[in-house]
């Protein structure tokens, strides 16, 4: 509106030296005239506008209300505490991303049947019915919350680099900026995982059709600029170093773990062997972390309230066996065994692990493995895999595969990773008997797609779930 | 200073004063409510049923205190919305006329009919513009009574009668054979209704004044329920000098509706709903305050400046109890407050002139404030059976703080509004009105919209002889397209870490391009007079809604479920056609008709592409059909499967007088409207029954889907697709005035005895109770929308004019 004034003013300013200029012309008498008429129809004139330009000003100003039952964008993230909420939601997008319907579970370990989740779509997915008619298996099957993560991730990346200088502290910078771009990384990590090939949802190519290897490749340039910022250990409101925080908060050791992983998965034994032992030295053994998702309300969705309450996540007895042969030290140490099934122990039910602390150790043993680290890699696994009854010095190159796998397999049971093990390791059909290997090529061992994932995307169900 | 002025001065004050009041109601529909036949039930629309072509007043329900429907040409993408209703004036100040949804108690009950004068329906285009995107669905302008000249008149009117249910058949209410023991207690015949009111007025050279006080009662039939209302009121006017005066108008109504578990509770409640309803309270409480302040300043040359407050204020609450005998072991307990304001405030500057003997002008130049700001608050909470203690104990105990809901919502609203009309009488013969208007809305990124109007009223008597008068008009209005979106929203997404942290994310994003919804209005119209004896009236409307806004569904990779956007058009168009017949007039007896009559019909004229993809995607199967259609699935295949809206709809009424004895019955009708009634046996969890509908062979193949409380999907089975037109004896009344006393007493002007009856005879074939019960023309299984049913009352009441 300011501006449409300013036009019209302009305009007048306009046909008022126009009309100066003719009565020059004019004889003297007429031109005094006309000039003085002019001299009071200006200022006139541009006292009306004034007011005018006051009047409408302050009919603007009285005519926007703030509302108080919502909250706008514009002028919110003005502290350092409003920024850090930005953040938060990205972790609460990914809680209802993996915790809704038990998704990390029906994503890993629901899936290939070790465990059994206390639900009764569980069956549908240890089936691989995936795409029959349930609303569960139709959210499952929906990519929309991981992508939620990634628009918060780069909401908040844009919120850190337009906010005020003086509002954020270089620590609060990098953190904030870390854990967003960790966050974005995790998320497209996860998306490559379930379904295979996904959409870029970044603005320079939004929608574009990216194959797995091309999203992971993306999701290691966020997680690289991310590790580079992030501190091992994150502080908490008064500045002072907290584990609980770090625990559930990305931090340096959670995303050099995930770097690994990603790495390991396009192939990269090399690069993932570089990354951890430049990474994890002796001097940092003090500050590592491990990383979950805290737990507490979601105000929009049905999240169980408590997702790992007891006996919720169990094996029947002779899958327990089966994993866990007589004389394993950590059957008793991992589950409560009554009846004819074992149950997961919980040491903590406030969070939900996905990086635990004992997987760097085996992420060591792959890399070093895939690496041509043999010695190496047979020390990582035997130092991981305390109390197994199997004696992993006597491990070959060609042997070293399966025992990594199994151990990965009775160690990180719960953090939903070995559906995708199963993958990157190539041993779907093996242990997944609906599947054979030609219907693992047709793309059986990735999840397909919603209606509402598929609509609007030019996308198509992947060959198998067709 | 005088403060009292001449009396000539006083008298040519009055006069053109009033003169402007006088072309404000020129051309529409003014009635007068002391001649019409009024209403036992409490709220002004009902005596207003059956009497305006094209006014619809549906009496969906017989819950006492309940708003019957309104609706002027009124359209609206959604069929249970408010927003078709019309807007409400008192004394040309706006209103708050919609019952909140805390209490459900209609504001137009805080008024008696004994304190109005008259009642203008406004209709055409060229003075609905100068109301701009405030009056979309018409407007109604309820004039009070003031003063007449004299001293001290004093008026008193009462009344007491019963309400009663004919053949109430407990299968065939919306009910439909649910709870029936329980409602047998409940529906109880011979709830009384009363009314007494009490009006003081008089008029001088000093200006007027009138004040006076009324109750209405109202028990309905549902046993231990009822509604009541007790207001005070004063209208004054005072002369301050010659050429100004001040106008005070107040109204102040303390309102009340007690409310019953069985019979007037969803079928989703808990069985078993019979039991000792000794401790259970549902207590509805309202305040209405409507309150002006007017000054008028009469310069020379014709120009008068007139700057007016209004106040209008209503606050609500309600607290219900349900104790565990009713709930199966459970107590439930809520509280609820909702205050809404709306403030008012209009200076305007008129000026009559006169160029000639035959060109004369009336301009009005003015400015318009409008503030709203509503404030919700409610708790609620549910406690299972504690064991021990009575009920009274539970009440105590129950309410527990820390198994409450809690919510807290707020709207604050402004429009400022500049205003020109300019009305040119050439003659007797042409009437020429031109309207200007700029409304600027807080909820818009661009906030102001001009809505411009001409209308043209032509008597072609004195020119060319033939008793017809014709009148045209075309312009635009607007509707205030909710919420404010303009500057997008942040949305609370959960709690982290030990509940300490709030996460926090974009809801939508700012939409700059939010405006009102634009509604172009043609009229056209043509009345012949037949001397004194008849009037016909004919006229057309065609109403073109555009650009609403909806929600647009983004692709599940952009991380936000919608951002809005604008689109889609409706078409409203109409036939009214009015009798009025005078046919008798005589000193002993007369006889006068009124016939009318509208045929609508509404069109979804085009929808936003993609439409599957917006939050309009439920009208899909619309396209070129009526917005009223009602569509479900047939298999797979949505089916337009009957329409809401009847064909035609009006009145017919009679008033006749002999003598001393007048008697006025009112017919209402309404032809061609479908109802859907959903079926109480066939509804199911769509994933159970793996997506297919069963067709039970009773009822019909169609369903309709809906999502239950928890996100799951139903299909809900409709029973029977029904006929819904009825014509209705709606209110008829016989008066006996008896002269003789008020010629013996000198200070007695009149006085009357009357028998009055509403609702008295409906002929259907509907299978419900009342064809006007279910307000979305769908008769749902949850009985949403659907109202309880209309007793008919009659009653006997005596008038006293002093």
């Amino acid at each position: 509106m300011m501006l449409f004034q300013m036009n019209n003013m302009i305009n007048w300013m306009k046909h008022w030296k126009l009309f100066v200029r003719e009565s020059r012309n004019d004889r003297g008498r007429k031109l005094t005239f006309h000039i003085t008429y002019h001299k009071s129809y200006f200022s006139r004139f541009t006292s009306g506008v004034l007011l005018a330009i006051v009047l409408l000003s302050s009919c603007r100003k009285s005519l926007t209300v703030e509302q108080e039952n919502k909250t706008i964008e514009e002028g919110y993230y003005h502290s350092a505490q409003r920024i850090q909420q930005a953040v938060i939601g990205g972790y609460v997008d990914m809680r209802r991303a993996l915790l809704a319907n038990y998704a990390w579970m029906m994503y890993g370990e629901a899936r290939t049947g070790d465990l059994k989740v206390a639900v009764t779509y569980q069956q549908k997915v240890a089936r691989q019915q995936l795409t029959d008619v349930d609303e569960n298996l139709a959210q499952l099957s929906d990519w929309g919350y991981f992508y939620d993560v990634i628009k918060d991730a780069n909401d908040v990346l844009d919120i850190v680099d337009n906010a005020a200088e003086d509002i954020l502290s270089t620590y609060q910078k990098n953190t904030y900026r870390g854990e967003a771009l960790a966050l974005k990384s995790m998320s497209y990590f996860y998306l490559a995982r379930i379904w295979g090939t996904v959409a870029s949802a970044e603005k320079n190519n939004f929608g574009a059709h990216l194959t797995k290897e091309e999203v992971v490749k993306q999701a290691i340039v966020y997680a690289t600029e991310s590790k580079r910022l992030l501190p091992w250990m994150l502080l908490n409101d008064d500045g002072i170093e907290s584990a609980a925080l770090t625990a559930v908060r990305f931090n340096k050791t959670a995303v050099t773990s995930l770097l690994a992983q990603e790495t390991l998965w396009i192939g990269n034994g090399q690069g993932a062997y570089d990354i951890l032992t430049n990474t994890f030295t002796s001097n940092t053994a003090d500050s590592l972390s491990a990383f979950g998702l805290a737990i507490g309300e979601d105000r929009r969705t049905e999240i169980p309230q408590a997702p790992l309450s007891a006996s919720v996540l169990s094996m029947p007895l002779a899958t327990f066996n089966a994993i866990y042969p007589d004389g394993d030290a950590r059957r008793s140490g991992m589950f409560n065994i009554s009846g004819n099934s074992a149950t997961l122990i919980i040491p903590d039910a406030s969070k939900v692990d996905l990086l635990k602390l004992q997987e760097i150790s085996l992420l060591f043993a792959e890399a070093a493995w895939r690496s041509n680290h043999l010695n190496e890699a047979k020390e990582w696994l035997i130092n991981a895999s305390n109390g197994a009854i199997e004696d992993y010095s006597t491990l070959t190159d060609e042997t070293f595969g399966d025992a990594l796998l199994r151990e990965r397999q009775r160690q990180l049971v719960g953090t939903g990773q070995r559906m995708f093990d199963l993958i990157r390791f190539d041993k779907v059909s093996t242990y997944i008997p609906a599947f054979t290997e030609a219907d693992v090529a047709k793309g059986a061992a990735y999840w397909p797609l919603s209606a509402s994932s598929l609509k609007g995307n030019g996308w198509s169900q992947n060959e198998y779930w067709k | 200073m005088r403060l009292l002025p001449k009396p000539a001065g006083k008298t040519i004050f009055f006069l053109l004063v009033t003169y402007s009041i006088t072309i404000s109601l020129w051309a529409q529909d003014s009635l007068r409510v002391d001649s019409m036949i009024l209403s036992n039930r409490g709220g002004i629309e009902n005596i207003l049923q059956g009497n305006v072509a094209g006014l619809r007043v549906k009496s969906w329900s017989g819950t006492t205190g309940a708003q019957s429907t309104l609706n002027l040409r009124g359209l609206s993408l959604d069929p249970t919305d408010q927003s078709t209703m019309p807007l409400i004036l008192i004394n040309g100040i706006p209103m708050i006329a919609n019952p909140s949804n805390i209490t459900g108690i209609n504001p137009l009950t805080y008024f008696s009919p004994e304190q109005i004068e008259s009642i203008v329906v406004i209709k055409d285009i060229d003075r609905l513009a100068a109301f701009g995107v405030l009056a979309p669905n018409g407007a109604i302008n309820i004039i009070m009574k003031e003063g007449k000249p004299g001293s001290i008149h004093v008026r008193a009117n009462a009344y007491a009668g019963v309400n009663f249910l004919q053949n109430m058949d407990y299968k065939r209410d919306a009910f439909y054979n649910f709870n029936t023991t329980a409602r047998r207690e409940v529906y109880e015949n011979g709830g009384m209704i009363n009314d007494e009111s009490l009006l003081v007025d008089g008029a001088g050279t000093y200006g007027s004044y009138l004040f006076g006080l009324s109750n209405h009662q109202d028990k309905g039939i549902i046993n231990g329920s009822g509604f009541g209302r007790q207001n005070l009121f004063l209208n004054a006017k005072y002369n301050i000098t010659d050429h100004f005066s001040a106008h005070f108008y107040n109204n102040m109504t303390l309102a009340k509706r007690n409310g019953r578990y069985a019979g007037e509770y969803d079928r989703d409640m808990t069985l078993p709903v019979v039991g000792s309803e000794e401790f259970f309270m549902d207590k509805n409480r309202n305040l209405g305050l409507m309150s002006s302040m007017g000054l008028t300043y009469l310069l020379n040359h014709g120009i008068t400046l007139r700057s007016v407050a209004g106040l209008s204020y209503e606050g609500a609450s309600r607290d219900l109890y349900v104790p565990s005998n009713l709930l199966d072991g459970n107590i439930y307990a809520s509280s609820a407050a909702y205050k809404r304001q709306l403030l008012t405030w209009n200076t305007s500057a008129n000026w009559l002139h006169e160029f000639s003997d035959v060109l004369k002008m009336d301009m009005t130049l003015g400015g318009e404030f409008r503030s709203i700001d509503d404030r919700l608050t409610s708790v609620n909470g549910k406690r299972s059976f504690e064991n021990g203690g009575s009920n009274f104990v539970k009440v105590v105990t129950g309410y527990n703080a820390n198994q409450t809901i809690a919510l807290s919502n707020h709207n604050i609203e402004k429009l400022l509004s500049f205003y020109g009309n300019w009305n040119f009488k050439y003659k007797n013969d042409l009437n020429l009105n031109l309207v200007v208007r700029a409304d600027g809305s807080s909820l818009y990124d661009r906030k102001w919209t001009l809505y411009p109007a001409l209308g043209a009223h032509y008597d072609l008597k004195n020119s060319l002889s033939i008793p017809v008068k014709i009148k045209a008009g075309i312009g635009k209005t607007g509707v205030l397209n909710r919420p404010e979106v303009y500057r997008g929203q942040l949305d609370a997404y959960g709690d982290y870490y030990g509940g300490n942290y709030l996460g926090i994310g974009g809801l939508y994003p700012a939409f700059s391009g939010a405006k009102s919804i634009d509604v172009t209005q043609i009229d056209a119209g043509l009345t012949i007079v037949l001397g004194s004896t008849l009037n016909i009236s004919v006229e057309y409307f065609n109403k073109n809604y555009s650009d609403f806004i909806y929600q647009r569904y983004q692709p599940n990779i952009s991380g936000i479920d919608y951002k809005y956007e604008t689109g889609g058009k409706l078409r409203l168009s109409g036939v009214e056609i009015t009798l009025d017949g005078n046919w008798i007039h005589s000193t002993h007896f007369s006889w006068s008709s009124n016939l009318n009559i509208a045929f609508y019909q509404s069109k979804v004229k085009s929808l936003p592409g993609d439409i599957e993809n917006t939050s309009l995607s439920h009208l899909d199967a619309f396209t070129n059909a009526p917005v009223t259609s009602i569509v479900a699935w047939q298999g797979s295949i949505e089916k337009k499967i009957g329409n809401n809206a009847p064909k035609a709809f009006g009145g017919l009424s009679n008033t006749l007088r002999y003598r001393n004895i007048s008697a006025a019955f009112i017919f209402t009708y309404a032809w061609g409207a479908d109802i859907a009634t959903e079926s109480f046996n066939s509804r199911y969890d769509a994933q159970s029954i793996n997506y297919d509908f069963p067709v039970k062979s009773a009822e019909t193949p169609y369903y309709f889907i809906d999502k239950s409380t928890d996100g799951r999907t139903i299909y809900q089975g409709i029973r029977t697709i029904e006929d819904g037109s009825f014509v209705r004896l709606s209110r008829a009344s016989v008066s006996w005035h008896f002269n003789g006393i008020s010629k013996k007493v000198e200070a007695l002007s009149d006085l009357e005895i009357f028998v009055r009856g509403d609702n008295l005879l409906t002929l259907s074939r509907y299978s419900g109770i009342n064809p006007e019960e279910n307000i979305t023309g769908i008769r749902r299984y949850d009985l949403m929308y659907t109202g309880t049913p209309l007793p008919t009352s009659v009653a006997l009441g005596i008038k006293v004019v002093f």
